[in-house]
């Protein structure tokens, strides 16, 4: 079986191979000039003006090809699972359905089960091995932008906690990668035609990634909540917004800093427990000077609401995530093998 | 011949309606507030505040759920050509070569050249009015953050210039040549290797690398750049930066300021008197802790050091829109040629 599947697999291996020799090229090349600007701006040894160091690293990066490869390491990580599932996973059933070589390949010695076994855990461990590897050197390569990142505005999207980062680090794309090949085998098992297989597993595979992203990543842990006095002179944001020619109302953001964390919400909120939306009074209205607004604010003892995943859960988050997508992919697995098994001929 | 190329198309363009509309929904649900935040920020009407009006707009976005889908859309600009390439573009002849159904396509009344070419253009047109609708909706949605850009004047953050990559090649009409060029050439490898997968695999390794290497080498250089020389003031400058970690003496690097809103700098260099690009040494005005900040800048000014610019201006954006536009559709045209003399001269 092992061999049979080499045989089968030799040109997706070789395009494996192939890309991740590319990759370790590229990054193997421009990593060391990231590292000795994070070493000479001082940063390893930083204590008070870090935010102010971490600012200037980073804009001085995000410009330059350092910054077009960041962004590139991010879409790279994302496009790998997705073209496992759709490239390994997808014909693997599938094109032995449709040109009628499982009439050979499921009258053997070997039986069904061994056969599908077989083969799912040989391809599911190169998937595994490509993903890991790729999210290993991409990982290594941006390890000081990462930490550049943490020290500064906890509302990024480039953290390495904040979803968009967050699934192309670690060892989430693990978890990807094999769910997607599972998702994609799968797929060809129940459709039965290559093609459509593949666009399938494309779709589902995209719209599991955002689904979970958006509504399960934030509660993998249950959040830390925290409540601090509003301070208007501190404020991220103090926006008075009309929707028409209807009333006035107030959005505000105060100020919460703590580096690397993931801010899930960040709400104010009236004594009465309610959100604090206005309206604004006349002296945030008027012309006045933006001070009179604040000491209005102030007065009226609001609060700051915050829900966060602290930077030090990056990697129980990691293995939470990397566990649900494994559990999914095992039940796909076991899913398309007892398929297999009933098919008649 | 438009029948049959409908009938054979029919999943794949309720796919790509259907995608568009979850894209339109998506987009009309976040537009308004996207306009809203621009109001309320003064920008429609604003006179001489405009510049940190649009800087605050801009910021304010950072952060949000409105600055992903910024991001999403620009992706989904350059994913769109490339789906279509594979899945459109790669199994069209070469799912007729792999089953044997070529031998009943080809040996019909209609003759082969004219059943490939029809086939080419209904598929490429409907290719091409599907990239072309998804740029005209995101265009729409972005147009408060393209509006703020240009208002915000020298503060504009150069994120959102749409003269340089990404951002060029995933608006106006450059994605339609993108999407004409991917399609001819997922036909023109289905055509040579004859095979589903393997053509649908090298189209996207293709597709990819000539997306890479055009705004690296071509796109620069599609209307020669303006070259510009300015005296360098080291009291704006945008980077001086001493680096003292090597052995001999300290050697410096410094960027000019260059406030030319919008543009697309390919190359900032600050030269000496003589010609060559200034690495230093650096004095002890540059150095010393002791000294301030403005000791050095005063002895750089000193220097009469040159700033070397070359840039794309802003205002040539459509010119270098129709020019990519123009080289991608040669492209695909002479694929699309390609592909018409090798299923003509295939024998059986």
């Amino acid at each position: 079986m092992v061999w049979l599947t080499w045989r089968q697999f030799r040109w997706q291996a070789g395009a494996a191979a192939a890309l991740l020799a590319v990759v370790a090229i590229v990054l193997g090349v421009t990593g060391p000039g990231l590292v000795t600007r994070y070493d000479q701006i001082g940063l390893p040894s930083c204590h008070t003006a870090c935010t102010a160091l971490a600012s200037q690293y980073i804009n001085e990066l995000e410009f330059t090809t350092y910054g077009k490869l960041f962004y590139a390491g991010l879409v790279v990580m994302y496009l790998v699972p997705a073209l496992i599932g759709i490239f390994w996973g997808a014909p693997l059933i599938s094109r032995e359905l449709e040109t009628g070589t499982f009439r050979l390949a499921w009258n053997q010695s070997v039986t069904r089960t061994r056969w599908t076994l077989g083969k799912l855990s040989l391809i599911g461990l190169a998937s595994v091995a490509t993903a890991g590897l790729l999210s290993l050197a991409i990982s290594w390569w941006a390890s000081p932008i990462d930490h550049a990142l943490s020290y500064g505005q906890s509302g990024s999207h480039f953290l390495r906690l904040s979803p968009l980062v967050f699934g192309a680090r670690g060892v989430a794309p693990l978890g990807y990668a094999v769910f997607a090949f599972a998702l994609g085998v799968t797929a060809g098992v129940l459709i039965r035609r290559a093609v459509p297989a593949m666009a399938v597993t494309l779709v589902v595979f995209a719209a599991v990634q955002i689904l979970m992203a958006t509504l399960v990543q934030p509660h993998l842990i249950p959040p830390v909540q925290t409540t601090a006095p509003f301070n208007a002179s501190t404020a991220n944001e103090v926006v008075i917004t009309s929707s028409g020619s209807g009333p006035l109302t107030m959005i505000l953001k105060g100020n919460f800093s703590m580096p690397g964390a993931w801010i899930l919400s960040n709400q104010t909120i009236a004594p009465s427990g309610r959100v604090f939306d206005g309206p604004p009074g006349r002296a945030c209205t008027a012309n006045l000077p933006q001070q009179d607004c604040n000491n209005w604010l102030n007065s009226l003892h609001l609060r700051q609401l915050i829900s966060y995943q602290p930077a030090s859960r990056f990697w129980p988050l990691q293995f939470a995530e990397t566990g649900v997508y494994l559990v999914l992919a095992a039940g796909l697995g076991a899913l398309c093998t007892w398929q297999i098994r009933r098919r008649r001929a | 011949m438009i029948w049959l190329s409908w009938r054979q198309f029919r999943v794949q363009a309720v796919v790509a309606g259907a995608a568009l509309v979850v894209v339109a929904i998506a987009l009309l649900a976040t537009g308004p507030h996207l306009a809203s935040l621009f109001d309320s920020n003064g920008l429609p009407t604003c006179r001489t505040t405009c510049s940190a009006d649009a800087s605050n707009f801009i910021n304010q976005l950072k952060g949000s759920a409105t600055e992903l889908i910024f991001y999403g859309s620009t992706f989904l600009l350059y994913a769109v050509p490339g789906l279509i390439g594979i899945f459109w573009g790669a199994p069209l002849v070469a799912r007729e070569l792999e089953s044997g159904t070529f031998r009943l396509a080809w040996n019909q009344s209609v003759p082969r050249a004219r059943w490939i070419a029809v086939k080419l253009g209904l598929v490429g047109l409907a290719a091409m009015a599907t990239t072309g609708l998804l740029s005209l909706m995101t265009s729409w949605w972005a147009s408060p953050i393209y509006h703020a850009a240009q208002k915000a004047g020298p503060n504009s953050l150069s994120i959102v210039d749409k003269i340089a990559p990404p951002l060029f090649g995933a608006t106006g009409i450059a994605p339609v040549g993108y999407a004409a060029f991917a399609f001819a050439l997922g036909v023109t490898a289905g055509v040579l290797i004859r095979r589903t997968i393997p053509a649908m695999a090298v189209t996207l390794v293709i597709f990819a690398a000539v997306q890479v290497v055009m705004p690296l080498l071509i796109q620069p250089h599609l209307i020669p750049p303006v070259q510009l020389t300015a005296p360098f003031n080291a009291n704006t400058a945008n980077e001086i930066m001493v680096d003292s970690r090597g052995s001999g003496p300290p050697t410096m690097t410094v960027v000019g300021n260059l406030s030319k809103p919008g543009a697309w700098t390919l190359s900032n260099q600050t030269i000496t008197p003589s010609g060559k690009v200034f690495a230093g040494p650096a004095a002890s005005a540059c150095t010393s802790n002791s000294a301030p900040p403005q000791a050095c800048n005063n002895w750089l000014n000193t220097l009469h050091l040159r700033q070397l610019i070359s840039y794309q201006p802003a205002s040539r954006y459509w010119p270098m829109q129709w020019l990519e536009l123009a080289i991608y559709l040669v492209l695909a045209a002479s694929l699309s040629l390609l592909c018409i003399w090798q299923v003509r001269r295939r024998r059986g």
